[in-house]
């Protein structure tokens, strides 16, 4: 995780009260130069009090905390403004300011209390500005702006503080997604140039999509501290969050992304369903199947294909197939081991050509057989009629129910399905 | 610019104040009077009504600096105060100033001392103003901290405290001592003499100097406390600092010409819709714009009803009020207070 350079920042072991309270419980972690580290977390997890315990702005009860070596309370005030910058989550620029005036106060630091600003200070806010893309905004008073320029005019000042560590409490909220991922690109950006920058993110799949590494804060604890990928986990999210989710690689955007639900009861874990899909037709069973916390398997299911993708993103364990090939018998021999142990299986509303035949066979294994029908079977033949016979004999046998699919959710929703596998047993 | 044209106007202003009145003096005498007084050559031959130069020099000067002192000092304290409070509507007398003077002044004319020397009661005003100020910020403090909003609720209380104590006094005065209280509640400039003059302007120049230089730390500190201490601003420092610096001036301006209201909240809201909220402008032009409200008010009320005269105590309230509301009432439709 840490850079070859010295680390920017070392937080040993602290903690932090708010009156009796203690808020932050024997932190530790290190950032090294260079890196963009997303803090996460649900509201209260104390995020924002630990920044600011950071930057000095709350005292630590204990442990300390270092930048570039040197301990936090024994910097002076301008010192630690020259070495960390802060911008806190609500600014409220009274009194009319103009953007460059405020972009101004972040050369403070560099001034002796008698001084003025110099032409290179001014150089130096108007290059930041151009930065954040607001140099028109210049003499423009802040309160008179909108929330994205506002937040990008304090980005400005922030980084005018030519700070190699930057301290950033969700400089996104209230903003819209375009700014939002503006302000991560920034952030990005000047990561580039060795800075280091620890930013509060409401937002996980942005600060995901754009963090080096994410720290995980829930009651004032670290539950996880890594890069993004290992740190979004189904686990730790619902540690975290309480939240159940499926964390998966989204295919189409290529970043993590997150599906979200209400848990059902988690008496379904009991029963096992199995599932019979493919060509993208049972991406939808799957999913309430999953949300419905019922035990899954599937198959076979061709790599590359939606339904494959779908059972990953869930961790439902399937037999996959090559693509375009016919099923080897090893996969059928696995396919219908999975049929047999299970108490249901769903055939999904698929198409049939060579290669998916075995699907339709191995479906006779079913002891309970649910067969969702939306479209006439001889419509969904391509094997030359073979499909169509396979499929009537099927429907002959007494273990099979046929519906729609929607028939098929609402039984899902109203939780027949496991009152059915329980009159079966 | 704005401060050359209030310079301007000032200089203007002053030789009206000094000219008007019920002996009228005309300009080139004036300005003869003055300059030989000051010892420029040139003037030094001018043949003058001795009349005149009574007049001029030792009833008018003296009511003249007195009021640009003192409009500077309300000026400035004004704006300083604002800018500490984060608060458009703070005044000087917001931490228990005026209070504080009140009482010191009661004090001294119930104890019968402003009989012996005119000194006592503006020592006493002071003394009365700083103790209160004191009070007030300790109360405030913890921590090591002045939080704004507890400084604010202190501040009234400390106020009322004292005014209650003040009004206590009061009801066991004398008539005539009540007059001469009266007479020093409702802030006036008649009949200060040069020395009120000497003995405000060092203070107050001072104090003023002290501010315009603390401007630039002002303007981070108006940004907010967190966003202060971000840049490496020390917020207790500077904060105690300006609250004394301007606690002192206003206190050293309202002891010598008693207690006058707006123009320490009027003349700063004014200038900064002028010129905007940079405090390195906005000082200087609120010591200038000051000076000049309170001596344009000054000879109004010398002239409206003359011979008889207005106290310049209600000339502010009188001008100042209406025209504050106007300000509201165009902010409003402008979309918000500045």
């Amino acid at each position: 995780m840490m850079s070859k350079q010295q680390s920017a920042l070392v937080v040993d072991g602290v903690c932090v009260n708010l009156g009796d309270k203690t808020i932050i419980h024997n932190c530790c972690f290190n950032v090294g130069q260079g890196e963009f580290v997303g803090i996460i977390g649900p509201n209260g997890a104390g995020k924002s009090t630990l920044l600011k315990s950071l930057r000095g702005m709350l005292p630590v009860a204990s442990g300390q905390v270092s930048v570039f070596g040197h301990p936090t309370h024994s910097l002076g005030d301008k010192k630690a403004a020259r070495l960390v910058a802060y911008m806190q989550q609500e600014v409220n620029v009274g009194f009319g300011f103009t953007a460059l005036e405020v972009v101004l106060a972040g050369r403070y630091p560099y001034m002796k209390w008698w001084q003025n600003e110099t032409e290179q200070d001014r150089y130096i806010a108007k290059k930041y500005m151009a930065f954040t893309g607001i140099e028109a905004l210049a003499d423009k008073p802040v309160n008179q702006v909108s929330g994205g320029e506002r937040q990008r005019i304090l980005l400005a000042k922030v980084l005018a503080q030519e700070t190699p560590l930057i301290f950033l409490d969700e400089p996104t909220a209230s903003l819209d997604l375009l700014y939002q991922e503006e302000i991560f690109r920034y952030c990005q950006d000047i990561c580039k140039e060795e800075k280091s920058v620890l930013i509060i993110a409401h937002d996980i799949k942005l600060a995901a999509k754009f963090c080096s590494r994410l720290i995980l804060l829930a009651d004032g604890k670290i539950i996880a501290d890594g890069i993004p990928s290992d740190v979004l986990t189904v686990d730790n999210l619902e540690k975290a969050y309480g939240l159940h989710s499926a964390v998966f690689l989204n295919k189409v955007t290529g970043n993590l992304d997150i599906h979200t639900y209400a848990a059902a009861s988690h008496t379904n874990r009991q029963t096992t369903v199995h599932i019979i899909g493919g060509g993208g037709s049972t991406g939808d069973i799957m999913r309430r199947l999953y949300e419905g916390c019922y035990r899954l398997t599937a198959g076979v299911l061709q790599e590359g294909d939606t339904d494959a993708d779908v059972a990953t993103a869930f961790e439902i364990d399937f037999v996959i197939g090559q693509a375009f090939s016919e099923i080897t018998e090893q996969q059928e021999r696995e396919h219908k081991e999975k049929i047999v142990s299970a108490d249901v299986v769903v055939l999904g509303n698929l198409c049939y050509g060579k290669q998916n035949l075995n699907n339709l066979q191995a479906a006779f294994f079913a002891a309970k057989l649910i067969v969702i029908e939306d479209t006439p079977i001889d419509e969904r033949d391509f094997a030359d009629g073979k499909a169509t016979q396979l499929y009537g004999k099927l429907l002959l046998q007494k273990q099979v129910t046929v519906m729609t699919s929607m028939q098929f959710t609402t039984m899902i929703e109203k939780h027949e399905l496991r009152e059915l596998t329980e009159k079966m047993k | 610019m704005v401060i050359v044209i209030l310079g301007v106007l000032l200089v203007i202003i002053s030789l009206i104040s000094l000219g008007s009145g019920q002996v009228h003096v005309p300009l080139t005498s004036m300005l003869a009077i003055v300059g030989k007084q000051l010892g420029i050559p040139g003037f030094a031959s001018a043949v003058l009504m001795p009349e005149q130069t009574a007049v001029v020099w030792h009833i008018r000067m003296p009511r003249t600096i007195i009021g640009l002192l003192v409009g500077a000092a309300l000026g400035v304290s004004g704006a300083v105060m604002q800018g500490v409070f984060g608060n458009p509507l703070a005044d000087p007398g917001i931490i228990g100033v005026s209070a504080g003077a009140s009482l010191g002044a009661v004090i001294a004319v119930a104890l019968g001392l402003t009989a012996n020397s005119m000194y006592y009661m503006p020592l006493f005003a002071l003394t009365g103003a700083l103790l209160a100020v004191g009070l007030t910020v300790a109360l405030a403090m913890r921590d090591g901290k002045i939080p704004v909003m507890p400084l604010l609720l202190s501040g009234v209380a400390v106020g009322m405290l004292l005014n209650a104590i003040t009004s206590g006094i009061l009801t066991f005065m004398n008539e005539y001592r009540l007059r001469e209280f009266l007479f020093w509640m409702v802030g006036g400039l008649d009949y200060r003499r040069w020395e009120h003059v000497w003995l405000a302007v060092g203070p107050v120049m001072i104090g003023i100097i002290i501010l315009c230089f603390l401007a630039r730390h002002l303007n981070i500190l108006v940004l907010g406390e967190q966003e202060a201490r971000s840049v490496g601003l020390p917020v207790f420092a500077f904060r105690l600092l300006l609250l004394f610096v301007a606690s002192v001036t206003t206190a050293t301006s309202v002891c010598v010409s008693g207690s006058i209201g707006f123009v320490g909240l009027v003349v700063p809201h004014i200038i900064r819709l002028l010129i905007g909220p940079e405090h390195r402008v906005l000082l200087p032009a609120c010591a200038l714009a000051g000076g000049l409200f309170l001596v344009a008010c000054d000879t109004i009320g010398r002239l409206v009803i003359s011979p008889a005269e207005i106290r310049v105590g209600i000339m502010t309230a009188f001008i100042g009020a209406p025209y504050f509301l106007y300000l509201l009432r165009r902010a409003q439709k402008g979309g918000g207070l500045s």
